[in-house]
């Protein structure tokens, strides 16, 4: 793959928090254009602090953090320009329905002028019911709400997607439907990074899968070389080893 | 960017059922405030009829204030009677509420609700602006966005003030506009104009109140504790510390009680009288008429320096009082709007000089016996006038307030760990 599909880059990234807990430690990971990136770990192991130093939510203690080439420290929302957020557990504006919560973020994302059937669309493409587009928000179920997320994503037209976590607490049905999006977004050339501890759907839907453990990227595998592997066996292994700093 | 904020705020806050509940009760204090306070008025006004001085009469007494259904303020001591004798000022009662209420309650005006009640309503529309958002997890998908903080702070700042404002600004002039319908009250141009700059004020204590519940928002992580921390801070703010002030003052300046002060007038008056009678003996009642009206005058002058040394000492206290009060945004409030509608402290203080001064014109005429009196006529200051003297500074201060807790709520969420 090409310099030029570059979207996401991590370049010797650190974080070490005010109470001197090392959270990621020298992190370097790329995501091109076109690939899903999984991202697998226990808690605590910094996949949501890799996340949140790619949003700039945080600042690094070292190292530096690109979407499609901007600094993201230096330039913050210029580079933010260029990414979409779907956290663990969509929450929106309760009071709002369906459509409203995305044109509101949809101008949030630089989408000024969208028509109603725009929004429509989107949501048809998540599947979500059509008769949820004029409801609120708050009587929506989690797999619904992890629907409208993505489909905020999908309408900001971003070239790279952050995933914390999403399918964490769907049911297997609503994760299915939800990896077929995220299957289609990347056959339309988005850099998607994904953190999650679904270790199967991770070897399903990754080009690529990095295990991190105490901070640090500690294995990564192309979907290639886990036709021979067993990825549930390796994690095990590796969430059973000895601590790093041990 | 910011006008999608401010309309997403609006609609947040029209969909809300807090909004709802918490402008139906401004509404409902609102209109009870001015029924209220305008029956009041009107029932002071016939007193007033009762109570006016008749042509030629030393009597000096002021109508009420048609401001006063707004800021009640000091009205009620303003128009009490005050009737010159050749021994002084007899203070009469004067146009006093019919309320008995209003002796266990403040007179709830519009300054009082202003003062209380929309604070109050301004924080419950800030608290949750920052540490709610935190806690859902919509604070991190905003900024997820191409948004700057200081926009998203400005979007929330403007969003939540129109949607108050709004309302309320509504809500008064509607009230301002029936009660000009009532042909028994005119406020005129000057009345109108001061009763618009009492709306700007409130909405300028209004904002600050806001700016102060999205400052401790964005210092805290949980909405809970805000509300807490901000309730905390709203009874400090309005209701102890004016209260601390007044004790403070009291304990540095050290002014004589009104009981003292009547037993020094008496002993002025027995000493005196005590003096001419001695003084009418020795020349065997030869003379009377020129003993009486020395010692007559030796009252005059005494009581004159006793009221002055009284008021010289009362007005510092009152200086340092309003000087510690105004630590509090809830006393700048309601000296501002109290001055400007003509009931406020400086405004009765400078009634009384004219009392005064009209007393010694009158006492004067006495003593060339001349039966019928000018009628005292007393003008309010301008609005420039209470500008320049405090009314300004209030303003000023109310206007930094809100922007200083608006700066530090910006600073407080530059800083903010969204996550």
């Amino acid at each position: 793959m090409s310099k030029q599909n570059l979207i996401l880059k991590a370049d010797d990234l650190s974080k070490r928090y005010e109470d001197g807990v090392l959270a990621l430690d020298h992190l370097n990971l790329e995501v091109r254009a076109g690939e899903v990136y999984c991202l697998l770990g226990a808690n605590g192991a910094g996949k949501t602090t890799t996340i949140n130093l790619f949003l700039n939510f945080i600042p690094p203690t070292t190292g530096t953090c690109y979407i499609n080439g901007v600094d993201v420290t230096k330039d913050p929302l210029e580079a933010k320009k260029y990414v979409a957020f779907v956290s663990e557990n969509v929450m929106l504006y309760g009071n709002f329905t369906a459509r409203q919560n995305l044109d509101f973020f949809a101008k949030l994302g630089g989408k000024t002028a969208l028509s109603k059937d725009a929004y429509y669309q989107v949501m048809r493409r998540v599947s979500l019911q059509e008769k949820a587009f004029e409801q609120r928000v708050k009587t929506f179920s989690k797999g619904m709400r992890q629907k409208l997320g993505i489909s905020i994503a999908i309408i900001k037209d971003a070239p790279a997607i952050l995933l914390d976590e999403p399918t964490s607490g769907l049911d297997p049905k609503a994760a299915e439907e939800f990896l077929e999006i995220l299957q289609e977004l990347k056959s339309e050339g988005k850099a998607i990074l994904m953190s999650t501890h679904d270790i199967f759907r991770a070897k399903e839907i990754g080009d690529r899968v990095g295990i991190m453990k105490e901070g640090r990227l500690v294995l990564e595998r192309t979907r290639e070389e886990l036709q021979f592997e067993d990825l549930v066996k390796i994690y095990i292994d590796y969430m059973k080893s000895e601590p790093l700093t041990a | 960017m910011l006008t999608a904020i401010i309309k997403k705020e609006i609609a947040a806050n029209l969909l809300s059922y807090k909004f709802f509940i918490v402008i139906l009760l401004m509404t409902l204090l609102l209109f009870t405030s001015f029924f209220v306070l305008y029956k009041d008025y009107k029932g002071r006004q016939a007193d007033y009829e009762l109570v006016r001085a008749k042509p030629g009469e030393p009597i000096a007494v002021l109508p009420p204030n048609p401001l006063s259904i707004f800021a009640k303020g000091l009205d009620e001591a303003m128009t009490r009677s005050f009737e010159i004798s050749p021994i002084g000022i007899n203070v009469r009662t004067g146009q006093k509420s019919g309320n008995a209420v209003f002796a266990f309650f403040p007179a709830p005006d519009f300054v009082y609700v202003v003062k209380v009640v929309l604070s109050l309503v301004a924080l419950l529309f800030g608290f949750d602006q920052v540490s709610r958002e935190r806690e859902n997890g919509v604070l991190r998908l905003m900024l997820s966005n191409s948004v700057s903080r200081a926009t998203v702070l400005a979007g929330k700042w403007l969003g939540n003030f129109l949607s108050l404002a709004v309302p309320f600004v509504l809500v008064t002039l509607l009230g301002f506009a029936l009660m000009n319908l009532n042909s028994g009250l005119r406020f005129g141009p000057s009345g109108t104009g001061r009763f618009l700059l009492l709306v700007a004020i409130a909405l300028v204590y209004t904002g600050l109140f806001l700016s102060l519940g999205i400052f401790i928002s964005a210092l805290t992580r949980r909405s809970a504790s805000t509300l807490v921390i901000l309730l905390l801070i709203w009874t400090l703010l309005v209701f102890v510390l004016p209260n601390l002030g007044t004790l403070v003052a009291r304990q540095i300046v050290d002014v004589p009680s009104v009981k003292a002060l009547n037993e020094k007038r008496t002993q002025i008056w027995t000493r005196e009288i005590l003096l001419q009678i001695g003084e009418q003996k020795a020349v065997n009642f030869r003379g009377d008429g020129a003993i009486r009206k020395r010692h007559l005058e030796a009252i005059n002058n005494q009581l004159n320096a006793l009221e002055a040394d009284y008021r010289m000492k009362f007005d510092r206290l009152v200086r340092l009082t309003k000087t510690i009060n105004r630590l509090s945004p809830a006393a700048g409030f309601a000296y501002a709007v109290t001055e400007l509608a003509g009931t406020g402290i400086d405004e009765e203080s400078r009634l009384k000089s004219e009392v005064i001064r009209y007393k010694d014109g009158v006492l004067l005429e006495m003593d060339r016996g001349v039966k019928e009196h000018p009628a005292f006529v007393y003008r309010y200051r301008t609005v420039g006038r209470v500008l320049a003297e405090g009314g300004l500074f209030d303003l000023a201060w109310l206007t930094i307030a809100l922007i200083l807790f608006f700066a530090l709520g910006f600073v407080a969420f530059v800083r903010y760990d969204v996550r």
